[in-house]
């Protein structure tokens, strides 16, 4: 299992380097822009009040920008779990099944190692990739805040990190169960993306449509709290986001453990043909049976 | 089961939805032999392959594997096993050197690094250069490589020599007997009947998922049809020849030579020829390619 722990942070090694230094950038620009946004004060509300009220709806916190967490959440909380959902929705639907569709894993899977600590081992891999993701972009907010008037303690700026990796942990397990059901992880990782963009959507719509709440509360990121969690984190919330990433995880692990390693996409379902296509097919009419 | 099998199938079968991949293999390679499995592309080589790794599930049947069931304890076979895949796929972006670090580190880091040059060097391989910027040929040295590296008590290759030039072919087989002279068993399937014929002391031929015939490569070759010309210091009367069992008179040339098919072995022809003055005598051994093409065209036939 650590082999392919091992194996596995170092193929992401890439991707931890391009995400990590990326976001640092972006999160230092944002914390230096701080003092001049918080300085506006009332400025900035008025500023606002001049767009669309469903416009400022759809954004929810866009009014307390010029508080540490309506800033935290604004320019990183609120759609970082799109940017790095698409990571890790990406991450995870190749997770073992990018090795099974090029043909690496049929050789891998010869070797002494079982299908419990393969997967275990590449998903502890890509946890650790993301923890190391979110660390760097932690640090990024925390070493240059003392400067820019961001008066929140470390922990503070710890506490919205935690849902955050919950929703990128629901986001790629649910990849990862649909690649091991799906019959190829591009298929998962577009469903999975598309639930993803749409859940966000939807989060911001039901700010402006009342009518839209009964359905998003049965949605992911409506248990995410984005930066408004330095003030607290819901420890309820997070439990449950994390509860339903183990079901996933523990579902995919017992689809692993009983599917065959395809080879040129053998052992996939496919749609049941439908009606008329199955008469094209053998060239039977209905009447001539 | 017999103790000394290393490798044994009943009844195996396999589907992949409608397609029936195996229809009930029945197999038996015992420890320390090369046995060839042989077919044409799609014959279900592979997949008996993949049955025994556990890769995949059969839909029925028995496997055992080392006298182990790969389905009860996979990791157990597999680290008793040296596999070369028919399709090897590595990841590019490793170095040949980092590729088989990465395996030998799932192998619990048993491996013998002086015995990898060794191999590395016979396979004229270098180490160094990325996976990605190998040649087909490279890459399959690697993938025998790997294979080779644990000194394995069992040898599963499919299509060993693929892509690989005449000299480093050889070498494979050197390497292989190599291994079998140590107390490996060596099992590979091959198309290349050339191949199986040169290494291979006993095979088994495969056709739509079905064992056709098992036996030692001479065996086949002396099962088979094979033809015969004589020829006689003066003319004869041929009768007594075409009345052995098995002998076929095809032709004659005015007496004096004669064109004969057998079926079998050629002990009652040579004996019933002891009364006849015979001046020249030729028989036309037929391959092994032969006899697999034939196997292939009665099947044809019988389906049609």
């Amino acid at each position: 299992m650590f082999a392919e722990f091992k194996h596995t942070l170092r193929r992401m090694r890439g991707q931890m380097i391009g995400w990590g230094i990326g976001l640092a950038l972006y999160v230092v620009l944002m914390v230096s822009f701080y003092s001049s946004v918080a300085g506006m004060g009332n400025l900035m509300e008025d500023f606002l009040k001049v767009y669309p009220e469903e416009m400022l709806a759809f954004f929810g916190s866009i009014m307390d920008l010029n508080t540490p967490q309506g800033y935290l959440d604004i320019y990183y909380f609120n759609y970082m779990t799109v940017i790095l959902g698409i990571f890790a929705v990406g991450a995870c639907a190749s997770l073992l099944v990018g090795d099974e569709e090029k043909g690496i894993l049929d050789l891998v899977m010869a070797h002494p190692v079982s299908r419990t600590a393969l997967f275990w081992g590449r998903l502890a891999g890509f946890v650790a990739a993301t923890v190391v993701i979110l660390l760097v972009s932690w640090l990024s907010w925390v070493i240059p805040a003392g400067r820019s008037g961001l008066e929140l303690t470390w922990v503070e700026f710890l506490q919205p990190f935690l849902p955050l990796f919950a929703e990128l942990l629901l986001f790629g397990t649910l990849a990862l169960l649909l690649s091991m059901v799906l019959p190829s992880g591009r298929m998962a990782g577009m469903t999975t993306g598309g639930f993803l963009i749409a859940n966000y959507l939807l989060v911001g719509l039901a700010n402006i449509n009342q009518d839209l709440k009964p359905i998003v509360q049965y949605t992911p990121l409506h248990y995410y709290q984005g930066g408004y969690a330095v003030s607290g984190v819901n420890w309820g919330w997070l439990a449950g986001l994390l509860a339903v990433s183990v079901v996933f995880v523990l579902l995919a692990w017992w689809r692993f453990q009983r599917r065959d390693i395809r080879v040129g996409g053998e052992g996939g379902w496919r749609l049941p043909s439908l009606p008329f296509r199955r008469r094209a097919a053998t060239g039977v009419s209905r009447h001539s049976v | 089961m017999s103790e000394k099998a290393a490798l044994m199938t009943q009844g195996l079968m396999k589907s992949y939805g409608k397609i029936r991949a195996l229809r009930g293999v029945d197999l038996e390679v015992r420890r320390g032999e090369i046995f060839g499995y042989l077919g044409p592309n799609g014959a279900g080589k592979t997949t008996t392959i993949r049955c025994l790794l556990d890769l995949i599930r059969p839909d029925g049947g028995t496997v055992r594997v080392l006298g182990i069931d790969p389905q009860a304890d996979p990791v157990g076979v597999r680290a008793r096993i040296g596999y070369l895949p028919g399709e090897l796929a590595l990841d590019s972006n490793m170095t040949v050197e980092g590729a088989l670090r990465y395996f030998n580190a799932l192998r619990g880091n048993k491996v013998d690094w002086d015995f990898v040059r060794q191999l590395a060097r016979r396979l004229q391989l270098d180490l160094k250069p990325h996976i990605k910027n190998l040649s087909h040929g490279n890459k399959q040295k690697v993938g025998v490589v790997q294979a080779l590296m644990h000194r394995p008590e069992l040898l599963l290759l499919d299509e060993p020599t693929l892509g690989l030039d005449p000299l480093m072919q050889h070498e494979v087989y050197h390497l292989l007997r190599e291994a079998r002279a140590d107390g490996a068993t060596v099992f590979f399937s091959s198309h290349i009947i050339s191949e199986v014929e040169t290494l291979a002391e006993r095979v088994a031929i495969i056709r739509q998922g079905v064992i056709v015939e098992e036996a030692e490569p001479s065996q086949l070759v002396s099962m088979a049809m094979r033809r015969v010309w004589v020829r006689f210091k003066e003319a004869v009367d041929p009768t007594p020849l075409a009345q052995v069992e098995g002998v076929t008179l095809l032709s004659t040339s005015n007496n004096i030579a004669v064109h004969l098919q057998v079926e079998g072995e050629v002990d009652s022809l040579i004996k019933a020829l002891a009364a006849f003055p015979v001046s020249d005598f030729e028989i036309e051994r037929p391959s092994l390619e032969e006899i697999f093409l034939a196997y292939y065209e009665s099947s044809d036939k019988e389906e049609s």
